[in-house]
């Protein structure tokens, strides 16, 4: 083992054309002298250690003031080190490819340009292609399947609003008789599943596998049967378009993509949060504005205005107001009601219950606390 | 931004001694170079919406590597961001089906009893464990010194396991145990480390990080509740880690000693925390301008229109307020990198001694190249270790 007397960044005259070199199969430093006759000769002393083609030489990472090469078709880590200027200038010089491998201002063109043509085609595949495989897809999906994520989303969702399914005979005799009419002229068949939760948020919403519930909540804010029946027709309307479990694999495949999209830039969960809101709830207020329509159709066919549920709309949530409606997951409400009213047509059936009958629906909780007290925003 | 190089130029003159030379470590790099290279890669990473992250991650490895002087001898980092691409869509391709795999099995799980999926959710752990081990090794084969390449051999699933083990104790013990923790799998890390024909190992003890840091275990509790204690409390934590990994990293007979002082790194959170706050400060006065400019452009008063919800629903603020959160976003990336990577790097570097460094001056070259598939499942999960 030799030592080399001078260490590398202190340079006392060396001898002309002197450099380090490492042969890459050790790690010995030798201080080497360069020749430069048709190649690059690489001597210790009087032994040739190495030849390379000035063609083959190509820069390697170096600190400053020190010009570091390498020859891959040689040895992929052979290393020559220069520090002196001249020497240094001369070898750039003659090696006309020296810098083949660095990735220079045309190696960034490539990256922004590939870079950026990956994002159009993922905003294109969120926008355009997402929806239309979800359309087909969703289809395609099992009933069974579809019903083991509705029992899935059952349970959590009873846990999570600690509700119970209200029970009142009489009250479930008239929601029962109610629900059948909607689904019969809605063209469903009887493996519907429907019920009223005790929970003081007026909601109703419909779950894959053939499921819609109704919130108490929403019951305490309905004044006749028109009304609710309006909403259960909307849900229904989901079912019949298999909207969640189109929206299941539209908004995960888009959630990931846009993920995908942004990477780990600090703070990107704002932006990835940001847009996945605005592509996802411009689809929901595509499917919502979809049902309507449905819930319009029923109701006509049940010989039932449709004005009223849309009355109920307003009266939960109040004027929304105009503005900014693109982050929202449903139309506005005044646009609802608008729509229902102007495609409103006078009653020309039968009453779908009762007074009697309402009175039983309104009360189908009782006999718990009355929760109708609190109110939120409401998700039809 | 104070141009701080270390260690400090040293004038051209005589040479004061010919051997040894007096600092076994040395940084070459200039601030100023590393800082630009750092806006560079801020701006690119914005016009690429982010793809940019494999190139810069990249230029800032071989900028740190390359001048790192060990010995004299400068490092050199040899991995390339198109590594790292396709380790990334290679993990990304493993990955989307285990996720798909994840769902359908929550969903098994989740009919017999709500919320009965969340346990999965340590098998992403694990993945993530073994992503820390394939990424260390990918690092490893990239990094070469005096034309001899690191490796590493050993299993990144063994090592998974190890470490979850270790990870459920740590729930267990309240955190009490990360000292024995990190030994035991630094040692598994170091064991199956080489540079040539030299075998890594690890000499550091649980006991030592525990003796060391036992009184950040009881600040932890406190610096929660009263969080201008937290930067101190994390600084010292990082400093006394640094220390003790450094001071217990062996390659044959070369040993690695570190002296840094707890309060190392102090300054170095304090300044990411003084910009943080300036950043957002400015954030808050460019939000305050764009209101009042798109108020007066609407045509109603000023008043009128902040008391309406128009200000929340007014497209041309929200386009605004988006542009000028990215341009922060991007500024605190850049001053994260400054002080996080670059001036901890130097400052633990020149804490760093080396004795016996003769043994590592005729290594026989060993080992392959490994590659980035622990890189991209690491970025794919987000997860991170060194």
């Amino acid at each position: 083992m030799t030592m080399d007397s001078d260490a590398p960044e202190i340079s006392k005259t060396p001898p002309a054309n002197a450099a380090t070199y490492f042969d890459g199969a050790s790690s010995r430093r030798r201080a080497v002298t360069l020749h430069f006759a048709d190649r690059l000769e690489i001597s210790d002393h009087e032994q040739t250690l190495a030849a390379w083609d000035y063609a083959d030489i190509r820069r390697a990472d170096s600190p400053s003031g020190m010009l570091r090469l390498g020859c891959p078709t040689a040895s992929a880590l052979a290393r020559l080190e220069v520090r002196d200027g001249a020497l240094a200038a001369e070898l750039v010089s003659r090696c006309a490819r020296l810098d083949e491998n660095t990735p220079g201002r045309r190696g960034v063109a490539v990256i922004v340009g590939w870079s950026l043509a990956a994002a159009v085609s993922i905003v294109a595949v969120v926008l355009f292609g997402l929806p239309l495989i979800a359309d087909r897809l969703a289809v395609l999906v099992p009933e069974a399947f579809e019903r083991r994520l509705g029992d899935v989303a059952d349970s959590q969702i009873k846990t999570m609003f600690d509700a119970k399914a209200c029970d009142d005979p009489a009250g479930q005799r008239a929601f029962v008789k109610l629900v059948t009419a909607i689904r019969e002229s809605a063209g469903l068949d009887t493996s519907v599943q429907s019920g009223v939760l005790s929970s003081p948020i007026p909601n109703a919403f419909a779950l894959p596998g053939g499921r819609v519930y109704l919130f108490n909540g929403l019951l305490a804010k309905a004044d006749n049967a028109d009304e609710i029946a309006g909403v259960l027709a909307h849900e229904l309307g989901h079912l019949k378009h298999r909207d969640s479990m189109r929206g299941l694999i539209r908004d995960g495949s888009t959630s990931f993509l846009i993920g995908l999209l942004f990477g780990d830039i600090t703070g990107s969960s704002a932006l990835i949060f940001g847009s996945r809101t605005l592509v996802t709830s411009s689809h929901s207020r595509e499917a919502e504005t979809n049902a309507d329509g449905f819930a319009i159709d029923v109701m006509h066919r049940l010989g039932r205005p449709a004005k009223p549920t849309g009355e109920l709309l307003l009266r939960v949530t109040g004027k929304e107001g105009k503005g900014l409606s693109i982050i929202s997951t449903h139309p506005l409400s005044e646009d609802r009601l608008a729509r229902m009213s102007r495609e409103d047509r006078s009653a020309s059936g039968p009453p779908l219950l009762t007074s009697e009958e309402w009175r039983s629906l309104k009360s189908i909780c009782d006999g718990k606390p009355d929760p109708a007290k609190k109110s939120g925003p409401v998700k039809i | 931004m104070n141009e701080m190089s270390w260690p400090p130029q040293v004038p051209p003159g005589p040479p004061p001694m010919p051997v040894p030379p007096p600092m076994p470590v040395a940084f070459s790099g200039s601030r100023g170079e590393f800082f630009d290279l750092a806006k560079r890669g801020a701006a690119l990473e914005l016009v690429t919406l982010g793809f940019y992250r494999f190139w810069l991650l990249t230029d800032i490895r071989r900028h740190l590597w390359s001048n790192t002087l060990v010995d004299g001898d400068a490092a050199e980092y040899t991995g390339r961001g198109k590594e790292l691409l396709i380790g990334f869509l290679v993990a990304l391709a493993i990955l989307v089906p285990i996720y798909l795999g994840y769902f359908l099995i929550g969903i098994e799980a989740e009919h017999y009893q709500a919320f009965a999926s969340i346990p999965l959710v340590a098998f992403f752990y694990l993945f993530g464990q073994f992503a820390i081990f394939r990424a260390r090794r990918y690092r490893m084969t990239r990094t070469v010194w005096r034309g001899v390449r690191f490796w590493m051999t050993g299993s990144g699933w063994i090592y998974a396991l190890q470490a979850s083990l270790w990870g459920l104790l740590m729930i267990l013990t309240l955190g009490l145990i990360l000292p024995w923790r990190a030994a035991a799998l630094e040692r598994y890390k170091m064991r199956h480390s080489h540079y040539g024909d030299l075998q890594g190992s690890f000499e550091g003890r649980g006991w030592e990080f525990f003796k060391r840091g036992w009184w950040l275990w009881l600040l932890t509790p406190i610096a929660i509740y009263i969080s201008p204690i937290a930067p101190f409390v994390y600084a010292g934590y990082k400093a006394i880690e640094w220390r003790w990994w450094l001071s217990g990293i062996r390659f044959g007979g070369v040993r690695l000693e570190s002296s840094l002082p707890k309060s190392a790194l102090i300054g170095l959170y304090w300044k990411v925390i003084g910009w943080m706050a300036l950043l957002g400060l400015v954030f808050a006065v460019y939000m305050g301008l764009c209101a009042v400019l798109v108020a007066s452009m609407s045509g109603e008063g000023l008043t009128e229109f902040f008391k309406t919800p128009e200000l929340m629903r007014s497209i041309p603020l929200l386009v605004l307020a988006g542009l000028g959160y990215l341009v922060m976003a991007l500024a605190m990336n850049v001053v994260m990198r400054v002080y996080l990577t670059r001036d901890l790097w130097v400052t633990v570097l020149g804490s760093v001694n080396i004795i016996g460094i003769e043994a590592a001056a005729n290594v026989a070259a060993r080992g392959d190249l490994a590659n980035a598939l622990g890189e991209g499942f690491a970025d794919g999960l987000d997860v991170g270790g060194f």
